[in-house]
Order: structure tokens, then sequence, then C-alpha cells
């Protein structure tokens, strides 16, 4: 996967941006998280032969102006209104070390994650070192815009280049793992019953 | 496992539906915004649906050791606080207006079937089933948080919900069979009795139980030889847990009623009890034959004037007697209350008797 480099990412906050449609989309695999990793014998049992995770692919593309980096994910997979969980998307990037992706990080490899939710405004930064422990994380100034078009959700996160001691790095230049998790709310997800993108993906920032 | 195991029982012989643990406990824990709906006490009478309602066809806890899907019940489940008309009806200028909850479009209320009962007259009958989170031994909400935002304290087996780990996934209201969490709109997070762990951990019983006009709630340590609980559960016999087989080993256990006999056609009275002893069992499981043959032959013991260590412990002659350890009066123990209602400020439109704070004036004590 590629970031490419462009003047100013400033107006592609907006998922309707027409600077996107020059950017190159990629397809992101997604699956089901696997119910044997569900963290307790009650998600298990209760989530036994019902269906989640159903979106299985995301599109995606990037872009950054040397400052800020901004990703444009999207999806078919927007709930109804009223529900009790919220639609959600989440970037996972590697803090330090090699961390995997399906069990959220380790002590001494956390992973960095950015959400979005559809009934919030903006992205929250959160840190994970294992399953069931997300916290909330570096203070970053992260952003994310979101619009449901027909049944897709377009939704716009960001966040400025860089890193620190536990923000996950981004360098112009660079090259990093990214993950994805999304979670339909209509459906009852939330926690660790979503769809996810199994692996890193090599992420490559433009010099 | 909890070294030790703090416990209620409830005689629900003496229980007389007044509510004044309900509104103890509302007043004391659950005034923050969110919490509009959250009556972590009720009361309501049996035979009926109970709150929230039906909430015994909801699901969860354990079969065969075996977690159960349960169902998350919804504010309306639990009946939604209505809100009231009472401005327009004292202030409106208009003579013909009625005082209306929701404007008339009001769901079911918590208490939505107060004695109603069941059977048909002369043999119509009801009883009042208090109930609180039960601090079980085997928590069936504990288990399912993916966040290991539930614990449940070493020292007393209370079992807490950390509003800081809680994200909100609801696995815990789900789970518990019982359906006594709750869930916080505004702060995102479950929330339920606390079995006003404050005050036992400074030696002053529960609100509900202190406050009870009818001495209904002992409290005490399960395995207490001097305490009241381990005397009724362990010694007599006669307490009992609700619904046993959900398989979470509550901690809260139910002095079954006695009733009056059940009349037959003829208009005399029978050998059985108006309340039937199969619908009891539905609740108590089958140690209430025991427990009720007990209760009659301590009775009968005690109008032949003789000595009756159940039936001095059940009357409750010594009110402190009731609460084991927990006998210090909360004045002794008290800081940073809330302040009462009557010293605080009046707020601008406030018609209800309860106001409820925001998070952060709660953090405060109400104090601007």
């Amino acid at each position: 996967m590629r970031t490419r480099r462009v003047k100013n990412v400033a107006p592609m906050l907006d998922p309707g941006d027409p600077g996107w449609a020059s950017v190159p989309v990629e397809q992101v695999s997604m699956m089901s998280t696997p119910l044997a990793m569900q963290p307790t014998p009650y998600i298990r049992n209760s989530w036994e032969g019902r269906e989640y995770g159903r979106v299985e692919a995301l599109e995606v593309a990037s872009v950054h102006d040397g400052q800020q980096w901004a990703l444009r994910a999207s999806w078919r997979g927007v709930s109804p209104a009223g529900k009790d969980f919220p639609d959600a998307l989440a970037i996972a990037l590697p803090v330090r070390g090699k961390p995997l992706l399906a069990l959220m990080g380790a002590a001494d490899a956390p992973i960095h994650f950015l959400r979005w939710q559809a009934n919030k405004s903006g992205a929250v930064s959160q840190i994970a070192t294992g399953i069931g422990s997300s916290a909330p994380g570096p203070a970053l100034a992260c952003s994310a815009q979101a619009r449901a078009k027909g049944d897709r959700w377009q939704v716009v996160i960001s966040r400025p280049l860089g890193g620190g001691s536990d923000i996950a790095p981004l360098v112009a230049g660079r090259k990093t793992g990214i993950g994805f998790a999304v979670w339909m709310g209509g459906n009852d997800e939330r926690g660790g019953i979503k769809a996810f993108s199994i692996d890193w993906a090599e992420l490559a920032l433009d010099a | 496992m909890s070294k030790r195991q703090v416990a209620m029982v409830m005689d629900l012989n003496k229980c007389i539906g007044c509510q004044t643990c309900t509104v103890a406990c509302k007043t004391l824990w659950t005034r923050r915004e969110g919490m509009e709906h959250m009556l972590w006490n009720t009361v309501n009478t049996q035979p009926g649906t109970g709150t929230p309602h039906g909430f015994e066809s909801m699901g969860g806890g354990f079969r065969d050791g075996v977690a159960q899907r349960g169902q998350r019940p919804s504010v309306e489940d639990f009946g939604k606080a209505w809100n009231f008309n009472h401005e327009e009806v004292f202030f409106g200028g208009k003579g013909d207006v009625s005082l209306a909850a929701d404007g008339g479009k009001h769901g079911k209320g918590p208490n939505w079937d107060e004695d109603q009962g069941g059977g048909e007259f002369p043999n119509s009958h009801y009883f009042y089933l208090p109930r609180i989170c039960n601090h079980c031994t085997h928590p069936a909400c504990l288990e399912a948080c993916p966040r290991k935002a539930i614990s449940k304290r070493e020292d007393n087996g209370i079992v807490l919900i950390d509003e800081d780990r809680c994200k909100g996934y609801r696995f815990c209201q789900e789970a518990c069979p019982y359906k006594k969490i709750y869930y916080n709109e505004v702060e995102e997070v479950s929330q339920k009795c606390i079995f006003c762990f404050p005050r036992i951990d400074e030696g002053v019983t529960t609100a509900c139980s202190r406050q009870c006009p009818g001495r209904v709630r002992f409290v005490g340590y399960l395995d207490d030889p001097e305490g009241p609980i381990w005397k009724l559960v362990t010694k007599h016999k006669v307490a009992l847990p609700l619904h046993a087989e959900y398989g979470t080993q509550p901690n809260v256990f139910y002095v079954p009623p006695l009733s009056p006999p059940k009349i037959d056609d003829e208009g005399n009275p029978t050998d059985e009890a108006r309340i039937p002893t199969e619908y009891l069992v539905s609740l108590f499981g089958d140690g209430v034959h025991e427990s009720l043959k007990t209760l009659e032959r301590e009775r009968e013991r005690n109008k032949r004037g003789e000595k009756s260590e159940l039936m001095d412990l059940l009357i409750a002659r010594k009110w402190l007697d009731m609460f084991g350890p927990f006998q210090k009066h909360p004045r002794e123990v008290a800081r940073n209350r809330p302040i009462p209602q009557n010293q605080q400020k009046p707020r601008a439109q406030q018609v209800s008797a309860i106001r409820f704070y925001t998070k952060e004036e709660f953090k405060k004590g109400g104090r601007e």
C-alpha cells in the first residue's frame, strides 16, 4: 500500500473532496475475527452460529503532504439508525517491535489505533498491548470525517506525520505496517466481534 | 475466590412494598445524568413480570456450567422514568390541562404490575420481591466481560464494575440472568448495585437495609456463625437463593412467604397455602418445602411461649443485630456525602423531587 505525496492534505480531510478521485484505491481483504479468539466463554457461546464481520473488503487510499497524513477508507455497511452500537473503523499502526495484529499487540510491542465511530465526531487515539487491553492512547492531533453515501461509508482519518513515545511512527520515505478493523453496529458488533484485516499490510510513504 | 462474602437475607413475610429501600438507593447512588431509569434496588409484586419486565425469560447465566446467551434489557424493558407536565398543570394558566406522563404516550413503568399478583378471589394472592445485584460467587457478568472491567472483591465478595475500564459493550447485561445491570447512555458505561461498599468498608450497612421500615433485610458475612446470615441460610436453612438454577451462586437469599390457607368452593379453609407452594418452588427451589415447614414449626413454638432462636431472629427485636458487623451509624463515618435535597440551592424550573447531578457535580458532592 502506498501513501502518495500531495501538495496539501487539508481539503482532502473531507471524504467527498474531488482530490481523492486521482488517488489510486487499493483493496484490503477483511475477515471476521476467529470465534475461538474471543476472550470470554460467554462471547464465544453467544456468537456461535451467528454471522459477524461480514465486511469483506475495504477500499483504501492515502496521502500525505510532508506534515499531515490522511487515509480514506470506504466499505459497504451502513447500519440503520437507533441501534445499540455504532458502525466504526479503526486503523492500526505498530508502535515498535513486531506485534501480532490478531493479538492486538503485546506488552513490549504496542499497537496504536485511530478509531472513528459513527455516533461521535472525530477520531480517538488508543493504545493496546493485547486483546481487551485498549486504553486511551497518546495525545495526537488526529481527526476523522465521515459520510454515508447510500449503503457505503466513506471515512477519512488523519494524523500528523512523525512519532513519539507511544505514537506509531509515520515518516515520509519510510515503510511501516497498517491494519484495519470494521464494526457493523447494527449487527451488535463491538469489541472483538468485528471484521479485521488479518495481518499487517505494508504501508510505504512517498518521500 | 473471595476470602469472605457479604450477603443479604430478605424476609418476604415482612416486606410491605413501600419502596423505601428503592428510594434510599436511588437518592444515594443513581442521581447522575444517564441514571434516570436506574433502580439498582427494585421491589416487584409476585407473581408478576418483575423489573425489567419479563427478566426471567431473558436468558444468561449458566447451564451445566456453560455460559448461556442472554438478551440486553432496554431502557423501556426496565421502565423509563416518566416526565410529567407539572409546569404546565400548575403554572400554565389553563384549567383543563391534566397531569400526563410523557405527553400521555408513556411506556410501562418499572413497577408496572404492582399489586396485581395472581389467583382468583377468594384465593387471590401476592407478595413483594425486593431485588438487588446478587453479588454472585460465580458472576456471569464478570466472566462475560472482555475488558476485565468487572471484579469481585477478595475481602468481601462485592462485585464491582470499573467504569474506567468499561467500554459499554454490555456483554455483562446479556450474561446476567437476573438482569440487574443498567447501561448509562450518557457516560457510556454499565452500572449496577455496589452493595454500598463505601459504607460496608466503614462498618455501615447498606442504605436499603438500614432504611427498611419493615426490618426485612439482614446483612452480614455468609460464614459468620455469630451473624444473622449464617444462621438463616446455613443453620436454620430458611433463607434460599432466587433462581439457583441460573448457576451463578447468588449471595442474596430470601425467606419465602407463608400465606393463609386456600379457600375451597364451599368457602372453607384447606390444607393448601394460598400462595401456591409450587410457585414459590419455581422461584426459590425445592428448599421451599423445608423452609416453610421450619417457619411454621418455629412459629407454633413461639405461640406456645417456648423459646425460638429463629423467630427471635426474624422478628428482629434488636434492629442493629440484623446487620452483623455493619452496625455503625452513617453519621459516624460521613464524609463527602452529596448535599441533602433541602440544603441545595433551588434550581430554576425544578419540579421533580429528585435532581440529577452531572458527573462533575456528583464528584464535588453537589457543591458549586
